[in-house]
């Protein structure tokens, strides 16, 4: 078990920057997932840290010890690939034990170990086979047994999940954070599904363009995003945006957008009544959007608005509405099975203005953090 | 109903002699020297006899096993050298591998004919001149190029995690490449070596320079080559049914890996 | 900003650095020592094969005329048998590439489309490839044979199912065109299927969706076969006419076998080295096979440019 650190970390192919400036730290037994979209540079840093590929400039420390020349062999962690990496000609038992051959452990030891995560991961009665003959989810957990038995101090986790269909990867996750629990090994984890990292990680490094745009618990990036990118990134349905700038109507300081002039909470309306005129993006989530049919307490800071429903796509347990004000602005928001809307119905709904997103549209960061 | 025409021929042009082939080796005398009668289209007497006096004389017994080492020992060090050329190739992204690759395979191109003559030369002043050992090094010449390039394909086909993966497991580069690139790369190396055993079976430009007049160490070829103006015809076809019998077995073997080497070798 | 200019600065220099530094040097040779061997090998011969064919061709056998000198060549160019062997080989490649190239595009054109045992009949089409060139000679040798052989006894009418052509046997091998002849039809025979794989790969190439595209239109098939695989064949019909060209150069195994009196550039170099011992006179031949190839193949080249460029014109 062990911490890493890494500090303005930099790397290039040819002229390509993948990772740029990237400062991490990852306590001791954390699960830490680096979340971000496709070609972001996940893999390669996972890479980077695993040895694989050379670190071009800045420093890796894991357990306060300089990792950066430390030959892949002898960094005592492990990986598992998002393509899991199966050795094709070898049976699950030979894949499982070829670290430990490799290691030259004692017979007994090579098979306790083995008995013992092939209990832990449920892999029984499968060691006589190939990887082609066995599922897609035992053979990420044939991955994950492989690694496991050497004892790695941290665990690297390439999208371990994102070959498997959506019910086996619920289990899976379990599975993990079940893993994780019993072993507390450190665990980076990657992912370009933020469902996965906000159900399983403690913190969440949500990566663009090879540098971390905001590194905290899940609920903090779900509740106070740093950036435009994270609001937008985090969450789904995505976010609303508007465009607008700060107004004093009645002595109460406001945004002014297309979509209404939007109320914020008692604190943050005090610091912005200082800077009226300023240009301001408004994120709204769509699950801050109430609606009147819902008996609610209506508070002073709600911003109504009135709108034609022009789309209601049922999700399920909720339904996902597109409304469309009279200036043709449009808002998507959430509302629960026990409301129901019907198409082009006029209605009033609610924005929750203690939980609307403010930012600076040029620096694109949050003005309240 | 052209089309069925056109395969009907092209099966008949493409097969035809072959059967002529299987059928003179095994006609009797007298369907050969017919006394000016048509040689007939199936023997009269079919017969085995020349393939039983081809087996009972010793010499072709030491051509034969002459054609078997040399292709051996042509595949032995074909592969000692090809294959780890092959291995760098196939799995390290060097800048300018591929031109390399084609230089490789282009050397191919220059004629065996035009560089006999220099190699001749420089084995008669080193003394290997008609050995076995001089004809193994120019056969293994003619076969490098073609292994490196199977090799090399063999082992880029290998996804790079897998070798990841076994260098996070612990394992250097030698138990990386013994346990895990190796076996992998097995079926394309054996289609190699097998490419190299057919060119080294029935290559004839440099064996016949190196060993004319030393009738000991001929193989196959050179032994038809030289009896072609005295030996019935029979003996001939039966001495190149032996010919072509592994050949043909191998080459529909590696059939797969010699398509795609003319075809990659030569749509790029 | 500033500071991130300094880093970046900084990393350039170290890239830089590193490049040249003797530790990179030596990282470099850890990972590529494999290919050594090999490369030496093949670069040993190379340049023995070099050497000895400018040393030789260089020399005469005259022990009075010093290196370096062209008397070998002088001598070779007023030589008959050079002469007519130049000759022969020009016209056994300008006949013989086309003929490679027509050969294949019939027996691919026969099978590019799937069919009922497509693969077993594409598997027989390798036969001529998969025969040893030295046995296909043996036979057309045996099958040619004067008197006796089987096409004399066919052209003369011996057999019931074939019209008498000629009322006496010919002499092939004896016959300068005729054995020239059986040569050429050997290789092509034996090349059939190289010229049938590259030009199929070149139709695999080709986006299947155009085929459909042509059948939509109305185009019979023989029209789709020319509009548009033809023009997006050109590549793969460049490559076969290119390698064909210089295979017919180089050409000596059938011609050895079954024109043995009368000779081509390769068989002019077993002539010169083997029964005269003149190894001087035979490097030179080679050179001269070599310069042919790389001249015909640059000539190949501009004309097979210009025929692309009259197609896109078009
Ligand atoms: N070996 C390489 N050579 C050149 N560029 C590379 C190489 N490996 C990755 N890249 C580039 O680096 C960028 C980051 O790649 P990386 O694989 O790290 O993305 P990722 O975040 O893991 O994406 P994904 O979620 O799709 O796996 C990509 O733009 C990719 O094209
Ligand atoms: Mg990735």
């Amino acid at each position: 078990m062990a911490d890493v650190v890494i500090r303005s970390l930099f790397k290039k192919y040819g002229n390509h920057r993948v990772i740029e400036n990237l400062n991490l730290e990852i306590h001791d037994g954390e699960f830490v997932t680096l979340l971000g979209p496709s070609g972001c540079g996940k893999t390669t840093l996972l890479r980077m840290i695993a040895g694989l590929e050379p670190i071009d400039n800045g420093e890796l420390f894991i357990n306060g010890k300089l990792y950066n020349h430390i030959p892949p062999q002898k960094r005592s962690l492990a990986m598992v690939f998002q393509s899991y990496a199966l050795f094709p000609h070898m049976t699950v038992r030979k894949n499982i034990c070829f670290g430990m051959k490799i290691k030259k452990l004692s017979k007994s030891e090579m098979d306790r170990k083995f008995e013992w995560v092939i209990n832990l991961l449920r892999l029984k009665e499968l060691e006589n086979r190939l990887p082609r003959e066995i599922s897609g989810g035992q053979r990420q957990r044939v991955a994950l047994a492989r690694s496991l038995v050497l004892d790695p101090e941290v665990l690297l986790l390439d999208e371990p999940l994102s070959n498997l269909d959506a019910a086996l990867r619920e289990t899976a996750s379990e599975e993990l954070k079940r893993i994780h629990r019993q072993l507390g090994k450190t665990i980076i984890y990657v992912t370009h599904n933020q469902v996965e990292a906000m159900t399983m990680s403690e913190r969440i490094a949500l990566f663009r363009f090879g540098r971390i745009e905001q590194y905290d618990k899940p609920r903090v990036l779900y509740d106070s995003p740093a950036t435009v990118f994270s609001a937008e990134f985090i969450g789904s349905p995505k976010m609303n945006f508007y465009e607008g700038e700060i107004e004093i109507r009645n002595n109460v300081a406001g945004i002014k957008t297309d979509l209404a002039f939007l109320k914020l909470d008692k604190e943050r309306e005090k610091t912005i009544f200082s800077m009226p005129g300023r240009k301001i993006l408004a994120g709204i989530r769509p699950q801050t959007v109430y609606y009147t049919g819902h008996l609610l307490r209506r508070r002073y800071t709600d911003t109504e608005v009135e709108i034609l429903a022009e789309l209601v796509e049922n999700m399920g347990d909720r339904s996902l509405v597109v409304g469309r004000t009279e200036a043709g602005t449009l808002i998507r928001f959430i509302i629960t099975r026990e409301e129901k809307i019907d198409q082009d119905k006029r209605m009033k709904i609610f924005i929750d203005g203690r939980r609307i997103h403010v930012f600076d549209p040029i620096t694109q960061l949050n003005i309240f953090r | 109903m052209l089309w069925f025409t056109g395969i009907i021929c092209a099966l008949v042009i493409v097969i035809g002699p072959v059967y002529l082939l299987l059928k003179y080796s095994v006609s009797d005398i007298n369907s050969i020297n017919t006394g000016g009668n048509p040689v007939p289209m199936w023997p009269y007497n079919p017969t085995l006899q020349a393939y039983v006096y081809l087996f009972s004389d010793s010499h072709f017994y030491q051509v034969l096993l002459n054609s078997v080492v040399i292709s051996l020992f042509t595949i032995a060090l074909g592969m000692i050298l090809g294959i780890p050329a092959s291995y760098v190739l196939g799995r390290y992204k060097l800048p300018g591998r591929k031109v390399l690759l084609l230089m490789i395979i282009s050397v191919r191109l220059f004629p065996d004919i035009a560089s006999v003559i220099p190699v001749v030369e420089f084995f008669i002043k080193i003394g290997m001149h008609q050995t076995y050992l001089g004809v193994i090094l120019a056969h293994t010449l003619l076969a490098l190029p073609y292994i490196i390039f199977i090799g090399a394909g063999a082992f880029e086909s290998i996804p790079d995690d897998l070798e990841g993966q076994a260098i996070i497991l612990g394992a250097n580069r030698f138990q990386t490449f013994f346990k895990l690139l190796f076996p992998l790369a097995m079926p394309g190396l054996a289609a190699a070596a097998i490419y190299t055993f057919l060119l080294s079976w029935d290559e004839f430009i440099f064996s016949y320079f190196l060993m004319l007049g030393k009738q000991e160490i001929y193989t196959l070829t050179l032994y038809l080559n030289g009896i072609k103006y005295a030996e019935p015809q029979n003996l001939l076809a039966a001495i190149s049914v032996c010919l072509s019998i592994p050949v043909i077995a191998f080459s529909f073997m590696v059939q797969k890996y010699m398509v795609a080497g003319i075809s990659a070798g030569s749509v790029k | 900003m500033k500071n991130r200019r300094i880093c970046w600065e900084m990393i350039i220099l170290s890239d830089f650095k590193r490049t040249l530094s003797i530790e990179n040097v030596k990282q470099w040779f850890f990972k590529t020592w494999p290919i050594f061997p090999a490369m030496f090998y093949l670069m040993s011969f190379l340049v023995i094969v070099l050497f000895y064919l400018i040393g030789l061709s260089l020399n005469h056998p005259c022990s009075e005329i010093n290196f370096p000198t062209f008397a070998s060549f002088t001598e070779l160019f007023k030589n008959e048998y050079f002469n007519s062997a130049l000759i022969n080989t020009t016209l056994f490649m300008i006949l013989g590439t086309p003929l490679e190239l027509i050969t294949g595009l019939f027996l691919s054109f026969l099978i590019f489309r799937s069919f009922f045992m497509r693969g077993v009949i594409r598997s027989l089409f390798l036969i001529p490839l998969a025969l040893p060139a030295l046995v296909t000679a043996m036979l057309l040798f045996v099958l040619f044979d004067f008197p006796g052989g089987h096409i004399n006894h066919i052209i003369t009418g011996g057999y019931s199912w074939f019209p008498q052509v000629f009322d006496q046997p010919i002499n092939w091998r004896g016959s300068k065109l005729f054995s020239m002849a059986i040569a050429l039809f050997g290789k092509v025979w034996r090349d059939m299927p190289i010229s049938m794989l590259i030009l199929l790969a070149g139709i695999n190439n080709i986006d299947p969706e155009l085929f459909d595209a042509a059948k939509t239109m109305g185009a019979s098939f023989r029209k789709r076969a020319v509009h548009v695989i033809m023009p997006l064949m050109i590549p793969s019909i460049s490559v076969v006419l290119l390698l064909r060209s210089v295979e017919m150069w180089k050409e000596f195994i059938f011609p050895f076998v079954l024109a043995g009196r009368y000779h081509l550039l390769g068989t002019l170099i077993d002539f010169y080295y083997n029964e005269i011992g003149n190894s001087h006179m035979a490097a030179t031949v080679s050179i001269i096979m070599v310069i042919c190839i790389v001249f015909s193949t640059l000539i190949l080249m501009k004309i097979l440019e210009l025929i692309q460029k009259l197609i896109v014109s078009r």
